[in-house]
């Protein structure tokens, strides 16, 4: 999951970049927002977190340009002042959350994640898909009801896949959306990571949760949302 | 300093003061003029007829001179009486008795049948206005004779009148002058006393002496006072509410405060002891901050249509709550507005609709309809929020809106959205009624008067 942080405060922003790091996501992020509509415009932003507190509104006008421009990621945003005319302001430009400051990281994570699972169609934060079980809160995977312990990178694989279940995703959005913009890219290491995450949900090749479209990506069958 | 601009009742008096005066000069002047003219008129006219008398006595006598043969009017027998004639002919002249020593001098030599008035001076200085007439008298043989008979009469008697009449007339209008100046100061003293009484007020106002002004003003006035009296009572409402927000704010930053320094006098000042704390602090902050939003005075407002925020703030609340699938129906009577600042709606309403949403389960219900009263000119509103959730039991409704609900009670929930909206409604003169929805539900009444 790519994140875009918008948040003119620097010790803010770092703080949440690295939380929010922490907790998975690749982090872009924008101090201004000229900056910030750049990035919502030109990168594959998966959400945003935007904080309305910028000089001259320009994190209202970065959510307006880039709904203008069709962009549909959410957009999740920070009201220091916590009034409903600043709330619907907001929301009316194209935000899809507010979180009031000051708030606790893992509340703004809880809704983060929430604003991801909706954007891929799932209603609920258990995603299923056959015999595995993706729980967002937690981050616990299971199969059959056991569970599977996973990495960290194998986590946010089978993350990104099952939010998209029914999508075909290209090795290329993978890489674009799990490794930050700096990290060095190679889609060898997607492949080698794949296979383990095979190994671990299906031992025995029975179930073949993860499909694999010579040429096109991998999916994952949507069923049980 | 700057220089005070001169008062109501000193621009007014000053005017009438001077518009008196020029009507008072232009009307003494005419009055004078027209008795001038009348007075001088009868003279002539007492001339004329002393000249007809005296040709109708006269005769010619034996040295061939126009001579009267009796004086009728006794004046011109005595010397010195004002009246005075002569009869000039060529054969000789006569003079009245009167005239003897005067010193009389008429200088008009009119032809027959023409008639001159002139005036002259006497030996004395006497001013007297004299009449010429001349006449052609026939005489027993067919002869004709020209004589000029002449009249005069002192002025003095009337000029000294018009001195006493000119001063009469201006003696008399300095008078009226002055009663109808007295009478305007009166007149305006009575209708500028509700002005000097409102500032009499008004400085008791600030004196802290009352704490509002007054009933029973003059229509002109009352809209003014109204305004007056409904802007002290928002300051003062709005004094009221920023006293009981500093105080709760930081009554209620005292405990934190006192656990921290706890916390750090037993030398357990980690990370771990000290966070609750500062949560709690936070949270506090928060609570305080969404209070001292609201507050814009109501005096000054104008119409705001319900229809716009509501619809936006049902769009904003579906986003937020988009893992609901609630059916939310707002019914809002055509028109529907009320003078109330566009935050401090949204405001209300924002916190309502949120309970809504947060306890409802699949309806809610906003209904905006208009509140008319027979004493209100602008009408007020009632905002019905209803939801299907588990209600608010009877015995928890009065706790839910209670003032001044601390911090730590609010994180509970429930409390915060509901007392910021009643100290909101409050501001507006209005209030929160809690009932039970058609849904089952919770039924939030927000009652706001009109005016």
């Amino acid at each position: 999951m790519r994140l875009l942080v918008l948040e003119d405060e620097p010790a803010l922003r770092e703080t949440l970049a690295q939380q929010f790091r922490a907790a998975g996501f690749a982090i872009d992020a924008a101090a201004d927002g000229v900056e910030g509509e750049f990035a919502g415009l030109e990168y594959p932003i998966d959400v945003a977190v935007v904080d309305l507190g910028l000089p001259g509104r320009s994190g209202l006008d970065a959510i307006r340009a880039w709904r203008k421009a069709g962009k549909s990621f959410p957009v999740l945003i920070l009201t220091a002042r916590d009034s409903w005319q600043e709330k619907v302001t907001g929301l009316d430009a194209g935000a899809d959350d507010y979180v009031t400051k000051p708030f606790r990281f893992e509340e703004l994570l809880a809704r983060v994640q929430a604003l991801v699972r909706r954007s891929g169609g799932w209603s609920q934060p258990l995603l299923k898909s056959g015999a595995v079980e993706l729980d967002t809160r937690g981050q616990e995977v299971r199969v059959d009801g056991h569970a599977i312990e996973l990495t960290a990178f194998e986590y946010r694989l089978l993350e990104y896949l099952m939010l998209r279940a029914g999508q075909v995703i290209s090795k290329a959005e993978l890489t674009e959306k799990i490794y930050e913009q700096d990290f060095e890219r190679d889609s060898n290491t997607i492949e080698v990571f794949i296979g383990r995450l095979r190994r671990k949900l299906d031992p025995d090749g029975k179930l073949q949760p993860i499909e694999t479209l010579r040429g096109r990506g991998y999916r994952i069958a949507r069923n049980g949302s | 300093m700057t220089r005070r601009a001169p008062s109501l009742q000193r621009r007014l008096l000053v005017t009438l003061a001077l518009l008196l005066l020029v009507t008072a000069a232009v009307a003494a002047w005419s009055l004078e003029t027209l008795y001038r003219d009348a007075g001088l008129r009868a003279r002539e006219d007492v001339l004329d007829a002393q000249v007809i008398a005296l040709i109708a006595t006269a005769d010619i006598d034996a040295d061939g001179r126009l001579v009267p043969q009796n004086l009728v009017e006794p004046r011109l027998a005595a010397p010195g009486s004002g009246l005075y004639a002569e009869i000039l002919g060529s054969r000789g002249s006569w003079r009245s008795p009167s005239a003897l020593g005067s010193g009389l001098n008429l200088i008009a030599q009119p032809s027959a049948g023409e008639r001159q008035f002139e005036r002259a001076r006497l030996a004395d200085g006497t001013r007297v206005l004299g009449l010429s007439l001349g006449i052609r008298w026939e005489l027993a043989e067919g002869e004709t004779r020209d004589f000029v008979i002449r009249a005069a009469e002192s002025l003095e008697p009337w000029y000294r009148e018009m001195v006493r009449v000119r001063t009469g007339l201006i003696t008399g209008s300095l008078l009226l002058g002055l009663l109808l100046l007295g009478g305007l100061a009166i007149a305006l003293r009575f209708a500028l006393q509700p002005l000097r009484r409102l500032e009499t007020e008004i400085m008791d106002i600030e004196a802290g002496r009352s704490e509002s002004l007054g009933a029973g003003w003059p229509r002109e006035l009352a809209g003014v006072t109204g305004n007056l009296n409904a802007l002290l009572v928002g300051e003062r409402k709005r004094l009221e509410r920023y006293r009981a927000t500093l105080g709760n704010l930081a009554h209620s930053l005292k405990t934190p405060l006192a656990a921290m320094r706890g916390l750090i006098e037993r030398g357990q000042s980690g990370q771990e002891a000290l966070a609750p704390q500062l949560d709690r602090m936070q949270a506090i902050v928060q609570h305080q901050l969404k209070r001292a939003v609201f507050g814009s005075s109501a005096t000054t407002l104008t119409d705001l249509p319900v229809q716009e925020p509501l619809e936006q703030l049902r769009a904003a609340l579906a986003k937020v709550y988009a893992d609901k699938s609630v059916r939310a129906t707002l019914a809002i009577a055509p028109g529907t507005a009320y003078p109330i600042d566009a935050g401090d709606f949204l405001e209300l309403a924002g916190n309502l609709m949120d309970n809504a949403w947060k306890y409802g389960k699949r309806e809610i219900a906003v209904r905006a309809t208009p509140w008319t009263a027979a004493e209100w000119r602008r009408p007020g509103l009632v905002l019905d929020v209803e939801d299907d959730g588990r209600g608010i039991p009877p015995a928890e409704r009065a706790r839910v809106l209670e003032r001044g609900a601390r911090a730590d009670e609010s994180v509970a929930g429930q409390g915060i959205g509901l007392s910021v909206a009643r100290e909101i409604a409050a501001a507006y003169s209005g209030n929160l009624e809690i009932g039970e929805s058609r849904f089952g539900g919770a039924r939030v009444s927000l009652r706001l008067p009109g005016r």
